[in-house]
């Protein structure tokens, strides 16, 4: 602003860029909000309707209930099956679990993009250099949040009340937007969440790393308590507990909306509190500005790309030797569920498959899909050493493009391999402290088996690094997430086969319930690195190129 | 005469050997828009050539190009009669590259980097690395997400001349450095030329490439418009005429070879192309009281090449 500006002028352009923050936050949430509200309505709609014309008669009902309803392996899954026999009490099993992770994924990644994101970019130094102060930026951000919140909300809302008037489906309209608000409980907690650790980590990796953490805790929490082990108190002992709480139309109870409100709001607060408390660009946590050098990795692009990632890959480790010891210490009552349908039992039992082989066949599926997000995660940290420019500093010495890339498919898959491993001992170990009679051999071989859906994951996301790099991560996620939506979409009602075929995961026999499909597994490997060859072959004959 | 008698040896030597850098109508073009035309350059071994054009000349785009980051649309550029973008890693082996802006990675220490760099590099002179160190005054221990932008830019200035390559790329090198530490540069570039390493040095600082560079090359719009030493530059270029005139200021806008005329009281200012006589015929007998006449400096040199026309923006999306 020049000093000649009329009296007026200041005012004007005060009052304009003292809400900035809410409204550009506010346009990009809300645009992102109403898409995903869209998504979750339809999804919702596929549920209900396909189980209206699927599940028809009583006895049809009666029997899925017999084979899902008290599946202690299954509810530790998705949640308990709570009155499956009505259209309303299907939705939303099949619904509620699977949105409420999603929504918190959503949220986690929306909270730390806009907030940390944005900080670390250094665009929120543009404008803070103007009156905005820190404190009011976080509350407007947070203001800007409730819009995409209440977008989310009211657009998932009309599309349920819309669904519930149809004949088939029948829902009050009241219980409808019940339903709507639990399914807006989890991305609000976990959006909030994202904000908070934005307020406590330097970088939005770090930031979205802490809320993801607490994420996998609460499902973690929240497994124990519906595995029928008789802590079901523990529901009430994490986000993703409340929202079962909720119950909504089947038998709602509001008093769930407490803790959940509760949460909100203490979280809200604390973001504004240290938003005020801290430096532009610096964290609440301490953060060491300097340390001694640590050389041992630093010899080369692969142990440069270890030493990067060491914090995100422990993590990862540590989840999947939380989940495997879990999913093993449940199977025995897992197990005991599924074999107590005589015809399923007669199956298993000429297969030689014990009751806890055949859960953790099936519970073995969240190890395919976090070594999935881990074969993600992989390809976008190597695209963004490209976008960021780092990778100049390394190829303009004298280490050709091949040789930088390939060592880092030649890690990511190490890693693979690593985590396909760790989850089938540490499986072992858990179904071995509950005296599951599972073999170590057969856990190791499956834990190998979950690899290669993410092996192809990870060489569709090398080719698309190499064709067409500014679309990397948005391809490679969108192959994981089609391929988990449709496999927890076809675990109960009938999905035409071709649309099955699509998900990389469906590809892999569920070992150790089912013998390992070796020539498939085979298949989905040289695909992949068939894949991958021919995007190193693309990167080497492109320009590098920034975001 | 000392100086003449170094440069024409330094010919006879440039003829000899294989030229450091060699482009043979080296074009790029991203999308419709054209970054680098058909551009023939050479830096002779052992040579400081220096790189001027205003933002989005084709500067970054053509270095970028000599590093193999990106992919020629026609013709082909050498470093040491090696090709560059079919044989990047021998090339590379021979060159260090310092970039204009140093994203690093933000969680290894200064330290870290240096060996990091190093290792990739294959070979450093240690002795003269701590040398740097000492000379840019870097903290080692440091974490590069703790440095300032300057600081940053000590740390691969540092990586680059450490591992004394026969040729240094570098593009803006000097970006965020204050007077002292670009005083430090200076020297590190004088050292580098005694040893018989080659520069290709791109700035915006043109008083660094005046005193720095033995020949300097002008770019405008992807076309190298102008190169020469700063002798050869000069003579193309006009020269400045100051006069202060006792009585009224005769108008000079309309004398043959002369531009660019200001007219600050009883004094004028203006530019002069070709032979100074027409000037000096208009001048005699309108009372001249003083007359001050020198060469351009580089400054007013860019300035007469791009002050009058407007420059388009063009070169490489990734911030050429």
């Amino acid at each position: 602003m020049g000093a000649d500006v009329r009296p007026e002028a200041p005012f004007t352009a005060g009052a304009w860029s003292s809400t900035v923050v809410a409204r550009i936050t506010g346009r990009k949430v809300v645009r992102s909000a109403v898409g995903w509200g869209a998504v979750f309505g339809v999804y919702v709609a596929t549920q209900s309707l396909t189980y209206a014309t699927s599940y028809k008669s009583i006895a049809a009902r009666r029997l899925l209930v017999k084979e899902f309803g008290s599946n202690a392996g299954i509810s530790a899954l998705v949640g308990p099956a709570f009155r499956i026999d009505t259209v309303a009490g299907f939705t939303v099993w099949k619904c509620l679990t699977v949105l409420t992770i999603t929504g918190a994924v959503w949220g986690i990644l929306i909270g730390t993009r806009l907030l940390r994101g944005e900080e670390e970019a250094g665009r929120w130094e543009l404008l803070l250099a103007g009156r905005t102060t820190r404190r009011g930026a976080a509350l407007q951000a947070l203001v800007a949040y409730a819009a995409g919140l209440v977008a989310l909300f009211v657009t998932t809302g009309l599309l349920i009340v819309a669904l519930g008037r149809t004949s088939k489906v029948d829902v009050a309209a009241g219980g409808a937007l019940f339903f709507a608000v639990a399914i807006v409980a989890g991305p609000s907690m976990f959006l909030v969440a994202g904000a908070l650790t934005s307020q406590l980590a330097s970088t939005r990796r770090q930031a979205a790393g802490a809320a993801s953490a607490f994420l996998g805790a609460s499902y973690a929490i929240r497994m124990v308590a519906d595995s029928d082990t008789g802590l079901g108190w523990l529901r009430w002992a994490t986000p993703l507990g409340w929202v079962e709480e909720m119950k909504p139309l089947t038998a709602p109870n509001p008093l769930a909306l407490v803790p959940i409100t509760a949460l909100v709001v203490v979280a809200g607060l604390l973001t504004v509190y240290l938003a005020g408390r801290r430096d532009l660009g610096a964290s609440t946590l301490p953060d060491h500005s300097s340390s001694r050098p640590h050389l041992g990795l630093l010899s080369g692009p692969a142990g440069l790309a270890l030493r990067l990632m060491r914090p995100t890959l422990l993590g990862w480790a540590a989840s999947i030797v939380a989940y495997g010891l879990l999913l093993g210490s449940i199977a025995k009552a897992g197990g005991q569920a599924i074999t107590s349908s005589p015809s399923l039992r007669l199956v298993f039992e000429r297969l030689g498959v014990s009751g806890a082989e055949a859960y953790l066949g099936v519970a073995l599926l969240i190890m395919a899909v976090v070594l999935g997000f881990v074969a993600a995660g992989q390809v976008t940290a190597a695209r963004s050493e490209e976008s960021t420019g780092r990778l100049e500093h390394l190829l303009a010495r004298p280490l050709s493009r091949v040789s930088w890339l390939g060592r880092r498919i030649v890690v990511a898959a190490g890693v693979l391999v690593a985590g396909g491993l760790l989850a089938g001992l540490s499986t072992w170990v858990g179904a071995a402290s509950d005296h599951a009679g599972v073999d170590i051999t057969t856990m190791l071989q499956a834990g190998l088996n979950v690899v290669p859906p993410s092996v192809l994951i990870l060489g569709i996301g090398v080719l698309v690094v190499g064709a067409r790099p500014r679309m990397s991560a948005a391809v490679t996620y969108a192959v994981l997430v089609w391929s988990l939506l449709v496999e927890i979409t076809s675990g109960v009602v009938g999905v035409n086969h071709w649309i099955i075929d699509t998900s990389v995961f469906h590809q892999m026999a569920a070992a150790p319930s089912a013998p390992i499909d070796w020539t498939s597994n085979t298949v989905m490997v040289v695909v992949g690195a068939l894949a991958a060859l021919a995007g190193v072959a693309a990167f080497r004959r492109r320009d590098l190129q920034g975001e | 005469m000392g100086r003449f008698a170094q440069r024409s040896l330094l010919e006879r030597g440039r003829r000899l050997s294989t030229p450091a850098i060699r482009t043979f109508a080296l074009s790029k073009h991203f999308g419709a828009t054209q970054a680098l035309r058909d551009l023939d350059l050479e830096v002779g071994e052992g040579e400081v050539v220096g790189c001027l054009g205003p933002n989005g000349a084709g500067k970054t785009t053509l270095i970028r190009l000599l590093l193999g980051l990106l992919i020629p649309s026609g013709g082909r550029g050498e470093i040491f009669g090696l090709d560059c973008h079919r044989q990047t890693v021998e090339a590379h082996r021979r060159l260090a590259y310092v970039a204009g802006e140093a994203s690093l990675w933000p969680t290894l220490t200064v330290s870290e980097t240096l060996h990091l760099l190093g290792q990739v590099q294959g070979h450093v002179d240690p002795d003269y690395r701590d040398v740097l160190v000492e000379r840019f005054d870097l903290d080692v221990s440091k974490k590069v997400r703790a440095l300032s932008k300057g600081n940053r830019q000590k740390l691969i200035l540092v990586a680059a001349l450490m591992t004394r390559p026969d040729l240094l790329i570098l593009d803006e090198p000097t970006s965020g450095l204050d007077p002292l530490m670009e005083q430090a540069f200076r020297k590190c570039i004088g050292e580098a030329r005694e040893r018989g390493q080659s520069v290709l040095l791109s700035s915006h600082i043109l008083s660094e490439v005046e005193v720095l560079c033995d020949r300097i090359g002008i770019l405008r719009e992807g076309v190298l418009v102008e190169i020469g030493t700063m002798a050869q530059m000069r003579h193309l270029s006009a020269f400045l005429v100051e006069a202060t005139f006792d009585g009224a200021v005769p108008d000079l806008s309309q004398v043959p070879g002369v531009s660019m005329v200001e007219v600050l009281g009883a004094a004028v200012k203006c530019q002069v192309r070709g032979s100074v006589e027409p000037l000096l015929r208009a001048l005699a007998g309108s009372g001249v009281r003083e007359l001050l006449s020198r060469e351009p400096s580089l400054e007013e040199l860019f300035l007469a090449h791009y002050g009058a026309a407007p420059t388009r923006e063009i070169g490489s999306p990734d911030g050429g």
